[in-house]
């Protein structure tokens, strides 16, 4: 087997593994922290992506700093979009099973609203640097990848920096792990929520970017996304920053070889008989602690 | 005033005249009695939105010329037009309520070729007569009697134009090793049968031969293996998506064969417009085209440019309109919309349509009908056969641009 095949295709699953992770950090802490499994997570992602192709198209703005854009922008959507729909529902019984099903409609209507603004017609986010490469040696490394990894790096750091380091953030992991005692020493819950809410909604912009950069993208395209999302969730562990960021490389790598070693038409096979494996052996994820 | 009994009788009979005259002109755009139903499904959002949309844009088109002129058999047309989502579960359910619900006249074709391979079977069930694009040639050779492809979209004959042309390259100027990529669904596969067939005629190598399941995520593996393995043609058989990963990755990693052959995704305008530069020189296939000199042609061209500011009619938009200029001729032929009537009719005549006229075998298939094409300078450029030229094709392919 030819070296530079294997390690070209190790570079690109990983880089690709990463950007899934930042995709899918935000849908893991909202299922963490709220017990939302928030179907509608994609569609943001997209709403990022297209809002990174219009940025770009008319503007001339990079997707890089249209990144720095949205996520205030999508941010202050999400607080109001929690009011609007997320609390109420936070009152059901079954907040997982309520939640899906609201968030499912969230996303038709999502999906219905990108296509009627930005049609049903494929995309292609193609800044100058689109289809170029670093080239080291016999190795390429892809722009496109490489920003894609460095966004989804700088995104999933900051994320778990901000969880750890500050008063918010460890308010958060407070409610995820023990929230009747985080209430008790005057935690609001419900702002927790909400910013929980926010935070995850702006890592799925960013990380819908990130993934516009490196394939195409239409309308429905966040159903597809969102198997890559139970993917790294589950393998990296529902709540966890650092799995899903894992999980990520892990099925990168996975892919990666996978696409080296073995026809191509195994792959699919392969990455998701992992999540097969996991959810039998490993439902709690990578990771036998829970947390963030 | 007081009218004498004969003047009365006289505006009587003059107005008995002139009312007879109005029913018997035939007035443009008015026709009597209740409307002719067209019913069925398109693929309006999800995945094959953007395709299905086009065609319901190039069937409407369509109606309104109808309309304008009378209708069909004397009577307006209309269509009941449901949304599958892209869904072929669905595009069956909506066309046996169609025909068995709304008990519409006419049944519509349907688009994706999955879609539409599912439903022929249902029509023959109703004995509706079904124009469509079909499911490629297994769809055909199932023994239906009520299925037509006016045109067909046929995987097996997609690249015959495009190897037509090739084979008038002489010899030690052809690619020698191919590299072959393809999708793993009924269409991807249908394409192998005239690659396999023509690599053999043309001595070319097929070095790689592989299949990938959607979605392809990542093309760096296939280009390296292609690149290390010196293929100087890459076919790549897949749709919009797996196309885009392709070439973004081909040319990010240097790979430059003599020629890149793309299936379906190359056609669709998204590719010209999305991908610029890097989307010129590409090869493909095509059974319709505006750039055809067949009569329609023209005008479609000049209402897409007025609506929606495009030079030529998207492939999707002719599709919708020559099915259902193939459907408006075997009604006015059968001059009745008795189903079997109106099947035995395109059996035994001719249509035209705008993508040149054709007559069906037993099958419900024309003689085959492919272009070949090249994306040249942002435009899809008929290469081959030479008669329909309107563009020498560019090969070897030039280098990426920077």
């Amino acid at each position: 087997m030819d070296a530079v095949l294997i390690f070209q295709s190790l570079i690109s699953g990983i880089m690709m593994g990463m950007v899934y992770a930042l995709l899918g950090v935000g849908f893991s802490l909202t299922w963490g922290v709220m017990h939302v499994i928030h179907i509608s997570h994609g569609a943001f992602g997209l709403l990022g992506a297209y809002a990174a192709y219009s940025l770009l198209q008319y503007f001339g703005v990079d997707p890089i700093a249209s990144a720095a854009m949205s996520v205030p922008l999508l941010f202050l959507m999400a607080c109001g979009l929690y009011q609007l729909l997320i609390r109420p529902i936070t009152r059901a019984k079954n907040i997982i099973m309520a939640s899906m099903i609201l968030t499912f409609g969230l996303a038709i209507i999502l999906e219905n609203i990108m296509a009627l603004i930005w049609k049903a017609d494929p995309r292609v986010l193609t800044p100058a640097y689109s289809s170029g490469a670093l080239i080291v040696g016999p190795f390429y490394f892809q722009y496109p990848h490489l920003v894609g990894f460095g966004l989804s790096l700088v995104g999933i750091t900051a994320l778990y920096l901000f969880l750890k380091k500050t008063y918010t953030g460890m308010a958060v992991r407070a409610a995820w792990q023990q929230p009747e005692a985080a209430r008790l020493y005057g935690v609001n819950l419900f702002q927790i929520s909400m910013i929980t809410f926010a935070l995850a909604v702006s890592t799925a912009g960013a990380g819908g970017i990130c993934l516009a950069l490196l394939n195409s993208f239409e309308p429905h395209s966040h159903n597809l996304w969102l198997i890559y999302l139970f993917l790294v969730v589950i393998v990296g562990g529902v709540g966890n920053v650092i799995g899903t960021a894992l999980a990520g490389l892990i099925i990168g790598v996975i892919t990666g070889l996978s696409m080296a070693f073995l026809p191509f038409q195994w792959v699919n096979l392969v990455t998701f008989g992992l999540l097969m494996v996991f959810l039998i052996f490993r439902p709690h994820g990578i990771f036998k602690q829970e947390g963030l | 005033m007081k009218v004498k009994r004969g003047n009365f009788f006289s505006l009587l009979v003059i107005a008995a005249i002139i009312c007879s005259f109005t029913l018997m002109t035939p007035a443009v755009g008015f026709s009597a009695g209740k409307p002719i139903v067209i019913g069925g499904s398109l693929p309006l959002t999800g995945a094959y939105a953007e395709t299905g949309q086009w065609i319901e844009k190039g069937m409407r088109f369509w109606a309104d010329e109808i309309n304008s002129k009378g209708g069909m058999l004397g009577r307006t047309v209309e269509f009941k037009i449901y949304d599958d989502q892209s869904d072929v579960g669905k595009a069956v359910t909506f066309a046996e309520k169609a025909i068995t619900v709304d008990k519409v006249d006419l049944l519509f074709g349907g688009y994706p070729g999955t879609a539409a391979r599912a439903v022929m079977p249902v029509a023959e069930k109703h004995k509706f007569v079904y124009v469509s694009m079909g499911g490629h040639m297994k769809s055909f050779e199932q023994g239906y009697t009520y299925s037509f492809g006016a045109p067909p979209l046929m995987g097996e004959w997609w690249y015959e134009g495009f190897f037509h042309w090739l084979a008038t390259v002489p010899a030690d100027k052809r690619p020698k090793r191919a590299a072959v990529y393809t999708i793993n669904n009924p269409v991807g596969l249908s394409l192998m049968d005239s690659i396999n067939r023509w690599t053999k005629k043309l001595n070319i190598e097929i070095v790689i031969n592989e299949k990938y399941n959607a979605p392809l995520t990542d093309a760096t593996a296939l280009i390296v293996k292609a690149k290390q393995s010196r293929c100087d043609i890459l076919f790549a058989n897949g749709f919009f998506p797996d196309g885009v990963t392709t070439m973004k990755a081909a040319k990010a990693l240097g790979y430059n064969p003599k020629a890149i052959v793309q299936g379906i995704g190359s056609v669709v305008p998204a590719w010209v417009k999305e991908l610029g530069k890097d989307g010129d020189y590409v090869f493909s296939g095509t059974c319709l085209s505006g750039q055809l000199s067949y009569p329609g042609n023209d005008k479609l061209n000049a209402y897409v440019k007025k609506t929606y500011n495009l030079n030529e009619y998207p492939l999707y938009f002719g599709f919708g309109y020559s099915w259902m200029q193939t459907l408006e001729q075997a009604v006015a032929g059968a001059k009745v919309l008795d189903q079997t009537k109106i099947r035995d009719w395109l059996k035994a005549n001719k249509v035209n349509t705008i993508a040149g006229p054709m007559t069906f075998d037993k099958r419900g298939l024309p003689e085959p009908i492919n272009f070949g094409t090249q994306i040249i300078n942002g435009k899809v450029e008929l290469i081959s056969p030479k008669n329909v030229q309107t563009k020498e094709p560019v090969y070897p392919k030039p280098a990426w641009e920077k």
